[in-house]
């Protein structure tokens, strides 16, 4: 619940976002306003101000307690179910799914031009067999065209 | 010869990772799916409450990202999330307008389980009831502070906003929950 070291991940950073997934300033709403509304505890300080300080890791749960021991005791259940939560992780066959349904395409290529070498060899004799027996065809129309033409 | 633990430098860039998946190597679309299914899926299931959903916005995302690695510019993860957490508005989106609300089918069903503790489950489902009443930029920053872990200068990050803006999102949402809640467990 509180600020975690853990989070200021630094992997890959140095690189900017894409712009255009930036949020257009215009389309941001109210709550980001940094001038804290009236009536809000950011507003008005104290024993509400104390606990997000807590929460944010600015301040020790000591001094959260001495603010307001009751919400400390709130966010400490709040927090345990949090932090379950945080370790939950993606069902397994959710991976198997997603490379399930993209497409093969890439692979598709290689593997075409891997077949076609492979299968080039079984074709190719099937090929020259059927030349041959069309020219073994050929020769014996022509030998019956010879006979038939001697008996004429 | 001694086998030694691979270095940080042994393991490939997410950048190094979508050169050989766009070089054909499709398989190693799986890595990157190892890499962030997780922080995302957290995301979908704390933005929806649903697990069912919280898959299937995670599928399409990866799905949609994979067609479109060639377009990748700058970092994939922030590049990942955005598409994740357009999903995720965009199903919010939605369900407001065909007038549909967290009902059972929608209900987080992972995080229920016979042998947890009664009052653990209760708070379970009073906090999910809680977050479905909060705005979604709101809860998005609650989300992504409290349940992902993150700090403000990486929301800000991922989110194109500034850490001031974060810092009130995550304290107007902590002000409605509390509210919500303190009734019940003060």
């Amino acid at each position: 619940m509180l600020d975690r070291p853990e989070a200021h991940d630094d992997r890959n950073l140095g690189q900017d976002l894409p712009q255009r997934d930036a949020a257009p300033v215009a389309d941001r709403p109210a709550a980001d306003r940094e001038v804290p509304l009236p009536g809000t505890a950011a507003a008005e300080g104290g024993p509400a101000l104390v606990i997000h300080q807590w929460l944010d890791g600015e301040t020790s749960e000591a001094d959260a307690r001495r603010a307001d021991d009751k919400q400390v005791d709130l966010w400490k259940m709040i927090s345990a179910e949090t932090d379950q939560r945080r370790r939950m992780t993606t069902p397994a066959y959710v991976a198997a799914i997603i490379m399930a349904a993209i497409p093969e395409a890439r692979t598709e290529m290689k593997t075409a031009t891997a077949t076609n070498i492979a299968t080039g060899a079984m074709v190719e004799p099937k090929a020259a067999l059927g030349t041959a027996m069309l020219m073994m065809l050929c020769a014996g129309i022509f030998a019956i065209g010879i006979v038939i033409g001697t008996m004429l | 010869m001694t086998e030694e633990e691979p270095t940080p430098a042994d393991v490939d860039s997410d950048q190094d990772v979508i050169s050989r998946i766009l070089a054909g190597e499709r398989d190693a679309f799986a890595m990157l799916i190892g890499r962030y299914s997780d922080p995302l899926y957290r995301h979908a299931l704390g933005m929806t409450g649903s697990p069912d959903v919280a898959e299937d916005i995670l599928q399409t995302s990866f799905i949609k990202a994979y067609h479109h690695l060639g377009e990748v510019r700058g970092r994939f993860d922030a590049w990942l999330f955005r598409i994740v957490a357009n999903g995720c508005k965009d199903w919010l989106k939605n369900i407001r307008r065909t007038h549909l609300s967290y009902d059972e089918d929608d209900q987080p069903s992972t995080f229920a389980s016979p042998d947890e503790d009664l009052d653990r489950t209760e708070l379970r489902q009073d906090l999910d009831s809680a977050l479905a009443q909060l705005a979604p930029s709101l809860r998005e920053a609650f989300i992504m502070k409290h349940v992902e872990g993150r700090s403000y200068e990486e929301m800000a990050d991922l989110l194109g906003t500034t850490v001031g803006a974060l810092k009130m999102r995550v304290h107007r949402a902590r002000e409605a929950l509390q509210t919500l809640l303190e009734e019940k467990y003060d």
